[in-house]
């Protein structure tokens, strides 16, 4: 791992020279095999991969020789940050003609460097299976599969293309021209007015244009202002910000580092949950490299800007990635959030103007001042404006981490990007904005994603997490388990949001097992009202979200549990029973897999549940071969696996 | 305003119409007299002395107090309790004179405000041992004072 | 003659370096306000009652019993359009236009208060705040729970004002609660006791020259001369170091006494030393 020369930079042409210097070397590079060591693979084993690579390629050292390819000048290899695909790791790419390769395992080493490095042909086994999209078969290239050849990558730019615990990568890619331009070119005034003109809006949730922020700061009358990068990513199923403070933490430095100039902060603290070693890890190594390479710490760059960047580590409150919470967990008190009437640009950490921002803007901040305003402000649509990540994850084919332009519809990111649901089975709902975003039906599908268009349609952008559900989740359930999360989350200190999710919970909870009774649904309104109006935070005031909005799109649902004791979903365990149908050849499997022993039968013969017996535990369904158990719900069969195609 | 309250210990004679009249404009509700701010006592056998709270400059019950409820007023000079008093009870251990109480009565902590500048004990005062005033009486003023209220017990005196 | 009160101007003051006042509208009444104070002392001076549990002037505002919320409409709003604020964090700003007791502001109350009900039912202090709102019975799921706690952190912000911290609010969520975890913190002051909006902490004053509370137990420090109780021994400590802390001088051999021993003491020690007597004429 190379970090740097160990020269401080004297100035801004010493670090635009090394670039130089280190993009003329890499030109000289023929392959470039790049691992992707993004939480998915990793837990996959990316790093064994990485260690056979090397193995191999020590191995074949001689014939690499040959063939012209010597290891660190024209043959290259690196472990970087997330690809995106996750679901499809280990990914292994090589560079520069875009090899894709997928499902990697440490024995494949050999053979890519074999037959690709030696040979120049393809491992068949390890290409992407398209499926269905674009006729099907195996893809070469990443940039043929629908999946990457839609997206727009702007936050995520360097997140599986350099090694992130490289400085010499980074800038290789591009780094710290954003930051040389505005310390050298900018005044701190042409810099706010740059983030106003590009429009970016916060990417944690909020949409609250950064620029307006920083103006604001700007005129706040203090001696200093003080910037947070909130990095404290809670939401169940999120992790771009996860994914660009491993895979590129330079870039969210020098965004901090261009508002730090801009809003002439000296102070910066860079908020990372405990949860992320790995991008504290990295954004550590950043931050000491940077220390030393003369481009944080005193006189940066010889421009007299100086800078002191600090992580802070939370304890896994999802509360504390509120801004108020967050700035009462680094003054090292209870996190717990404060009615914000008095802005944080004013009254902030430690009382003082404080610029909070989330990892995604500050990491979009170096595209804008190095591109311009204009052309980050041509992507998106109306008042949203540049590109955004999302995880896909849920029952969704291509799960994964993507951006697009604002503005793209859920039915292109859920079907030409995620490629569709899993088993083609009919879209239920999507649930944006993390556990207290809203859930959208299939009819809106075709609704824009934009922060205004979600917030009118009762679901919200929030940090970008995108849930996707079939038709076998019950909306009710799925309500029931936001609901229980954000009470293991909720910090307790108001009313509304302490008692009211409780009383939801258990309201829900008796809805769910067949007690629910009429009145319960408009009690349920009545309180999410009062949750949402007069909650002391933001999280208190979303948190009836994921109920509100299924009650709005999914009522009838509500009302099948409440009326018909039934599930429609066949998901509710109190309201459904397993039946044995005609299709059943008497195999025995089921019966030897009920853990109460609930059917009985004999060889050969129809086999039966007994409706007392059973826990509805569904274990009889996923072992069946021939389909043969179904759910009843209300006297109805409601789920067949063969009944939809 | 540059009236003070004055004592003037000799003309003291320990009647104790200063801490009645203090115990009834303080009481809050009827029947139940609060405890009084000022006390009066007869020292050693013979000499009578009146005690009220000095009103320090660096008044001991404003240093320890955790919540700044003891605040100067302004126009008066005198500390006063105010709602932000949370009932701990330092200033009653903190104060050297005695002078910070605790008034069961009506649960609160107590002290003398002047009667936001207007002291009933002053007012009531029969010798002009206690006078709320820009100087002390003089010898006559007192003895004129003293000869109306033998007559007139519950007169107030003109000015006050 | 006018009382001169320092209540309010008292708090503007400490809330803003200025002198400034603004005009807001409270309840249809134009009135001047100290720029900066909060909506709630606002109308506290006003004689306008705006119910509230956790506010206590002395303590940091908290903001989470959510009973004092109001409506509110800032200058340059669209006239339909109102929003329900906190108003003992809410600073009133000029052209401001609150509403103590409209119709949503009543419901909120309604269903917080009904909440408050179903986790402390046998409060009898929200029970009757709740009987003002209409509500009788809780709609919710009561707690079965003798506990009256309502979590409005008083306690806590008591203690860290006295200078202790000695109470702590544990866990989240529904299931945050408020205890001492650190026992030797607590100083028996029984300040969180007598502040406690519901009398919800468990206490025992003065029994055989002891006292109890938090499951801990002082012994009490009597004046000689009179019997009162002045305190735990912890407690005196407790004031004699912030008084020393603070500059103050307190010898060492300074005898805890009662007010009234005190006042004693001074004026018999100003009698001797003062030469009290009448001038010769």
């Amino acid at each position: 791992m190379s970090k740097g020369n160990g020269r401080p930079f004297r100035d801004a042409n010493a670090l635009l020279a090394r670039a130089d210097r280190i993009r003329a070397q890499r030109a000289k590079l023929k392959h470039e095999i790049r691992i992707c060591a993004g939480p998915g693979c990793l837990a996959l084993g990316a790093r064994a991969i990485h260690e056979e690579f090397l193995t191999q390629i020590s191995e074949h050292k001689a014939e690499l020789k040959q063939a012209g390819l010597a290891l660190n000048t024209t043959l290259a290899e690196k472990c970087t940050g997330c690809h995106g695909m996750c679901e499809a790791g280990p990914i292994v790419t090589l560079e520069p003609e875009g090899t894709f390769y997928t499902g990697v395992k440490p024995r494949d080493a050999k053979k890519i460097v074999e037959r690709t490095l030696l040979k120049g042909e393809l491992v068949d086994k390890r290409l992407y299976e398209l499926g269905h999209q674009r006729g099907g078969g195996k893809v070469e290239k990443y940039a043929d599969i629908p999946f990457y050849s839609l997206q727009v990558r702007v936050a995520l730019r360097n997140v599986g293309v350099v090694d992130p615990t490289s400085l010499d990568d980074f800038l290789a890619a591009g780094g710290f021209r954003g930051f040389v331009r505005a310390l050298s070119e900018m005044t701190p005034d042409e810099v706010v007015t740059a983030v106003e003109d590009s429009g970016l809006r916060g990417r944690g949730g909020a949409g609250f244009p950064s620029g307006r922020k920083w103006r604001s700061a700007l005129r706040v009358k203090e001696d200093r202002v003080w910037l947070i990068c909130n990095g404290d990513e809670g939401d169940p199923g999120a992790f771009m910000d996860r994914a660009i403070m491993e895979g590129d933490p330079y870039s969210v430095l020098e965004g901090m580092m261009i508002a730090a100039y801009a809003l002439g902060a000296t102070d910066a603290w860079l908020y990372v949950r405990h949860e992320y070693p790995l991008a504290v890890k990295h954004l550590q190594m950043a931050i000491d490299t940077l220390e030393n390479a003369g481009l944080l710490g005193d006189d940066i760059l010889g421009a007299g800007m100086s800078l002191r960047i600090r992580i802070s580590r939370g304890g896994g409150a999802f509360v504390c990635g509120e801004s108020s919470a967050l700035m009462r967990s680094i003054e090292g008190r209870v996190g717990e959030p404060r009615a914000k009437y008095v802005r944080s640009v004013e009254k902030g950490l430690y009382d003082q103007p404080t610029v909070l921002n989330n990892v995604e803007s500050f990491t979009c901040v170096p595209a804008i001042i190095d591109r311009g305003a204009e052309w980050f402000a041509s992507m998106g649509r109306d008042k949203s404006r540049g590109t955004k990540a999302f995880s896909l994850v849920g029952k969704v084919k291509h799960t994964g981490l993507i951006e697009v332009p604002m503005g793209r519809t859920l039915r292109e990111i859920i079907y030409d990007i995620g490629g569709g649901i899993i088993d083609d089975r009919p879209f239920k709902a999507v649930q944006t904005g993390g556990p207290s975003g809203g859930c959208l039906p299939a009819d809106k599908l075709d609704l824009p994603v934009d922060f205004d268009t979600l917030t009118r349609a009762g679901a919200m952008m929030g940090s970008g997490g995108m849930i996707v559900m079939d038709d076998h989740t019950c909306m009710v359930d799925v309500a029931k388990y936001f609901i229980h999360f954000l009470i293991g989350e909720s910090c307790g200190k108001c009313v509304p949001c302490r008692e009211g999710l409780r009383q939801v919970h258990d309201m829900l909870e008796k809805i769910t097992s067949g007690r629910g009774e009429d009145g319960d649904l408009e009690k349920i309104e009545r309180l999410c009202h009062t949750m949402e109006v007069g909650s002391l935070c933001a999280l208190g005031k979303s948190a009836p979200y994921p109920v509100t909005s299924t009650i709005r799109y999914f009522r009838a649902e509500y009302e099948a549990h409440i009326r018909d004791k039934m599930c429609p979903a066949g998901v509710c365990p109190d309201l459904i029973m397993y039946e044995i149908n005609k299709e059943c050849t008497g195999c025995l499997i089921c019966k030897d897999h009920c853990p109460t022993e609930a059917i009985s039968g004999e060889k050969k013969k129809l086999h039966v549940i007994d409706e007392d017996a059973c826990i509805s535990c569904g274990i009889c369904m996923s072992v069946c071969k021939f389909d043969a158990v179904d759910i009843k719900s209300g006297g109805v069969i409601v789920s067949r696996d063969e009944a939809v195609v | 305003m540059n009236e003070r309250l004055y004592v003037t210990p000799y003309r003291c004679i320990d009647c104790k119409i200063c801490e009645q009249a203090c115990s009834l404009v303080k009481s809050k509700r009827p029947g139940v007299p609060a405890r009084p701010r000022v006390q009066s006592f007869n020292v050693e056998g013979d000499t009578d002395f009146v005690l009220l709270c000095l009103q320090c400059d660096e008044a001991s019950c404003q240093a320890v107090c955790p919540v700044d409820a003891l605040v100067r007023n302004p126009v008066t000079g005198a500390i006063e309790v105010t709602d932000r008093c949370i009932e701990c009870g330092f200033c009653v251990v903190a104060c050297p004179f005695g002078c910070m109480d605790y008034d069961p009565a009506n649960n609160e902590y107590i002290k003398c405000d002047v009667c936001y500048g207007d002291p009933a004990c002053a007012k009531y005062c029969p010798t002009g041992a206690l006078v709320w005033a820009e100087r002390p009486l003089s010898e006559a003023e007192a003895e004129q004072r003293s000869a109306q209220r033998t007559t007139d017990p519950f007169s107030v005196p003109a000015g006050d | 003659m006018r009382k001169v009160r320092p209540t309010l101007d008292d708090t503007a003051r400490m809330m803003s370096e200025t002198n400034e006042t603004v005009t807001i509208t409270i309840d249809g009444r134009d009135v001047e306000a100290p720029a900066g104070a909060y909506i709630l002392d606002v109308a506290g001076e006003l004689d306008i009652d705006i119910p509230s549990l956790c506010a206590h002037p002395g303590l940091e505002p908290f903001g989470a019993c959510r009973l004092c919320v109001v409506e509110i409409q800032k200058p340059g709003w669209d006239d339909w359009y109102r929003q329900l604020v906190t108003s003992c964090l809410y600073p009133v700003a000029d052209g401001l236009k609150v509403w103590t007791n409209s119709e949503e502001v009543r419901r909120n109350r309604e269903v917080v208060l009904d909440l408050q009900l179903a986790r402390v039912p046998k409060s009898d202090v929200i029970g009757d705040l709740a009987r003002e709102y209409g509500v009788e019975r809780t709609s919710y799921a009561e707690r079965d729970t003798d506990d009256t706690c309502i979590m409005c952190a008083i306690c806590v912000r008591a203690c860290d004002a006295v200078g202790r911290s000695a109470i702590a609010t544990l866990s989240r969520g529904p299931d945050k609660y408020v205890d001492v975890p650190d026992k030797d913190a607590c100083i028996g002051c029984l300040v969180c006791a007598h502040l406690c909006p519901t009398d919800a902490i468990a206490f025992v004053a003065d029994d055989n020259g002891k006292r109890t509370i938090w499951d801990k137990q002082f012994d009490l420090v009597t004046d000689e001369r009179t019997g009162e109780v002045l305190g735990t021994p912890e407690y005196l400590e407790h004031v004699r170091q912030r008084a020393t802390d603070r500059g103050l001088r307190w010898p060492d051999e300074m005898k805890h006494e009662s007010a009234k021993v005190k006042r004693r003491t001074y004026s018999s020690k100003l009698a001797r030393v003062g030469r009290i007597e009448e001038p010769a004429e």
